[in-house]
């Protein structure tokens, strides 16, 4: 155990002292944090901007206000109904649904200040300002009737921006929708009023009759959050995976290229250097990941802290990520599949003599990546699919797929069977590539020489 | 008696088609220096490789300290590769240190002993730098010191002096010389016959995977005849001079002022005695040398021209 931890304390060290990791571990929360500040940013320096409707009425321009509104009361609708899900205290959840999720209007309706298009004409294009509630601004866009009555037509100086046109649009159909139940002797809100009185499709979760009775039946955070923890735990099994590549490529073409596996031999088993090794990328990884996790997880917290019993919205995340029949059948796959994985790679990098010859590898190897990812996509729709069913009993697959599907209950004896058939798989692989690995760094196989691979692999003798 | 540091048995190792080493049979007693001489392809690094258990014979065996190589009487060795390598991102003292440790060393004891080393060795304010700011020559010495830093009792050095310059091929002669005096058992590895003549007490030859000597360097250089070279004027016959009083002269062919000769030496007679007997004979004499064997001429005379050329080729390409 003692040259293990030696062979993985220098690895470990050799890349975390090094400039790029650094660079790598404050890349994703500098980016998320400049993401985040840009986004905040756009959403408040957008500008307000004016607009005006050619109408002697007034009809269409309160067709698109009432469209504003009915936007903004969608939007809070919705967030209501997600905090509905939230295990919350009552007074949290009133406060919550009190929250008006509405962003600031951008559109504010403006007298139009001439009637034709050529007379609007310096407005629209800034060379003279209209009066608003905020001050004097250019005209943004102005909506002019076509002389057929057939179309509103939309007039702006900058097409680019087109949310106030769709607006507009939904509002016509809207009003359309009304004139033709007017016409036909309905309300304006017949349509609304049919709507609401349609029968509500509650979801209900299914329990043991005891469990119902002390939980109810009520769909809540707490029944998607395995799903989500789940996915969360493949996702992040995949992207390691994904991560390492580069580290085991390149650290073990730098052993190779610097002839240092003779010295090494006569101080630690093979075994040892290669456990060592596969300790130190996972640590690496590791080290980014938490990191990372962390950075998520502070930054979830102080979301969560903006919002009234916001710090409870986590809880139903937390008891998944705490659930025994989720995180150690998880765990095992994580830890069996980054050793599959991993020792493919080293294996492989201990073939290559630089760095261009492991590039013509990344290829076949994303593609191999890429086969999970796709399965954990299709997993996370449908879970019950036949083909994840399939997939998960294929060892590449199986580490992600029953992360996934462990919070379906899969039957006992099917996790107990993939898991062994993972450990043997494992197994093999790393058998396999010892026996590359051996043949790579001791007797100098290379990539280029598939059959003289074979032949050392299989040597009686080293 | 103690245990011979190493006893290869008719140890053979072939690689396909092509047999590398050829039922080497060497044993290495404790306290002795021995030099591993032949050209490039010889066989002497994967003799060596054989020797620490990296590779496994095919056929023979191999006792390392009485046992079988394993990683336990590896502690007790050093060894220098014939390829260099080291972390190049690793500081000469951290290098010095990790090596150390996987040797066994206590970090503290690993520690102290890498600054020993640098100091020692003139490297001492180099102690913070990376191996990839150092001159190759530096990084090398690095190395070596890497390979002594957990004091071994067998020291096996495959081409130590491969890529140093002369005075620090001087440097790591001393060195080894100290590591002998020190008790370590040391056996290296060299196609220069030179810096086994100076240090060696026994010499092995390989030639084409085989052992073609093992032996004392007296052994070697007196299964070679011995002589001494004469120039005198032009056309004077030396050989007919000193035949009655039972030295043999022939021509050589060497480029000088006036004919050179080469005096075959008869056992029991000297270099002095030829020329003694020339001057007696009214030579007229303009050049005289003793002419040392040398163990490249033993080596010649051992394997044959060819491998002697591979030989030469092979200095020709260190030299260069």
């Amino acid at each position: 155990m003692r040259n293990v931890y030696l062979i993985f304390r220098r690895d470990y060290l050799g890349y975390v002292k090094a400039w790029g990791f650094w660079l790598s571990l404050a890349a994703v929360p500098l980016f998320m944090l400049i993401g985040g500040t840009f986004a905040v940013f756009a959403a408040k320096s957008s500008p307000v901007r004016y607009y005006a409707v050619v109408e002697p009425a007034s009809i269409y321009a309160s067709a698109i206000e009432a469209e504003f509104v009915q936007d903004d009361e969608a939007a809070t609708q919705q967030a209501r109904d997600l905090a509905a899900t939230m295990d919350l205290r009552t007074e949290h959840q009133a406060a919550l649904e009190s929250t008006d999720a509405a962003t600031p209007r951008k559109f504010i309706l403006v007298p139009a200040p001439a009637s034709s298009i050529d007379a609007l004409r310096p407005y629209l294009m800034g060379e003279r300002l209209v009066s608003g509630p905020l001050g004097d601004k250019p005209l943004f866009a102005v909506f002019i009737p076509s002389a057929d009555g057939t179309s509103l037509e939309y007039w702006s100086d900058d097409v680019n921006v087109g949310t106030l046109r769709a607006v507009a649009a939904n509002a016509m159909r809207r009003l359309a929708r009304q004139d033709a139940l007017s016409e036909a002797g309905l309300g304006p809100d017949f349509l609304a009023e049919v709507d609401a009185n349609a029968l509500k499709v509650p979801a209900h979760r299914i329990r043991a009759v005891a469990e119902q009775t002390t939980t109810g039946s009520k769909v809540t955070m707490a029944d998607k959050a395995p799903v989500y923890v789940a996915g969360g735990l493949a996702y992040f099994l995949w992207l390691m995976i994904f991560s390492i590549i580069q580290y085991l490529l390149m650290g073990t073409i730098e052993e190779r290229s610097n002839k240092i596996f003779d010295t090494l031999l006569t101080s630690v088993k093979l075994t040892e250097l290669l456990a060592g090794k596969l300790l130190a990328v996972f640590a690496v990884t590791s080290t980014m990941m938490v990191s990372w996790g962390l950075f998520a997880f502070g930054a979830s917290l102080f979301a969560t802290s903006q919002i009234p019993g916001g710090a409870s919205l986590l809880s139903p995340f937390l008891a998944a990520f705490a659930n025994p029949s989720i995180i150690i059948p998880g765990l095992i796959s994580f830890l069996l599949g980054y050793v599959m994985y991993g020792m493919i790679f080293m294996a492989l990098g201990s073939l290559c003599d630089t760095i261009q010859e492991a590039q013509t590898l990344l290829s076949p190897m994303m593609i191999l990546l890429m086969l999970p990812m796709f399965a954990i996509f299709i997993a996370f729709q449908d879970p019950g699919s036949p083909i994840i069913d399939i997939a998960s009993w294929i060892p590449i697959f199986t580490p992600f797929l029953l992360i996934l599907r462990m919070p379906h209950n899969p039957p006992m004896w099917e996790i107990i069977a993939q898991m062994l058939i993972m450990a043997v798989t494992a197994l093999t692989i790393l058998w396999l590539a010892t026996k590359v690995y051996r043949a790579g760094a001791i007797h100098g196989a290379g990539i280029g020489d598939l059959g003289g691979v074979f032949k050392r692999m299989f040597r009686k003798k080293g | 008696m103690s245990t011979p540091p190493l006893v290869m048995t008719r140890a053979t190792k072939r690689f396909g088609a092509f047999t590398a080493v050829s039922e080497l049979s060497l044993t290495v007693p404790e306290g002795a220096i021995i030099g591993f001489l032949g050209p490039n392809g010889a066989g002497k690094s994967t003799s060596l490789r054989m020797a620490l258990g990296v590779m496994q014979p095919d056929t023979g065996s191999i006792s390392l300290f009485g046992k079988p190589p394993e990683i336990a009487t590896l502690k007790r060795v050093g060894f220098l590769p014939e390829e260099r390598g080291l972390y190049k991102k690793m500081t000469t003292r951290a290098t010095i240190e990790h090596f150390a440790r996987l040797k066994g060393l206590t970090a503290r004891d690993a520690r102290a002993r890498a600054i020993e080393l640098l100091d020692m060795s003139g490297l001492g304010e180099f102690k913070s730098t990376r191996i990839s700011k150092l001159s190759k020559g530096m990084a090398q010495k690095v190395q070596i010191l890497s390979t002594l830093a957990h004091r071994p009792d067998f020291l096996i050095l495959d081409e130590p002096f491969s890529g140093l310059d002369p005075v620090n091929q001087q440097v790591l002669e001393d060195l080894i010389r100290a590591e002998h005096e020190r008790g370590a058992t040391i056996l290296f590895s060299t196609h220069v016959m030179e810096h086994a003549e100076r240090l060696c007490d026994r010499i092995v030859m390989m030639a084409r995977g085989r052992k073609v000597f093992d032996g004392t360097l007296d052994d070697a250089f007196s299964s070679l005849g011995r002589g001494a070279r004469i120039a005198v004027i032009e056309g004077f016959d030396l050989a007919g001079a000193l035949a009655p009083s039972g030295f043999e002269a022939h021509r050589a062919p060497e480029n000088g002022p006036g004919d050179a000769w080469r005096i075959s030496l008869p056992r029991g007679t000297g270099a002095q005695d030829a020329l003694r007997a020339a001057i007696d004979a009214g030579a007229p004499i303009v050049g005289f040398a003793p002419e040392e064997a040398r163990l490249r001429d033993v080596f010649v005379s051992l394997v044959g021209e060819a491998d002697a050329a591979a030989l030469q080729e092979s200095e020709t390409g260190e030299a260069a």
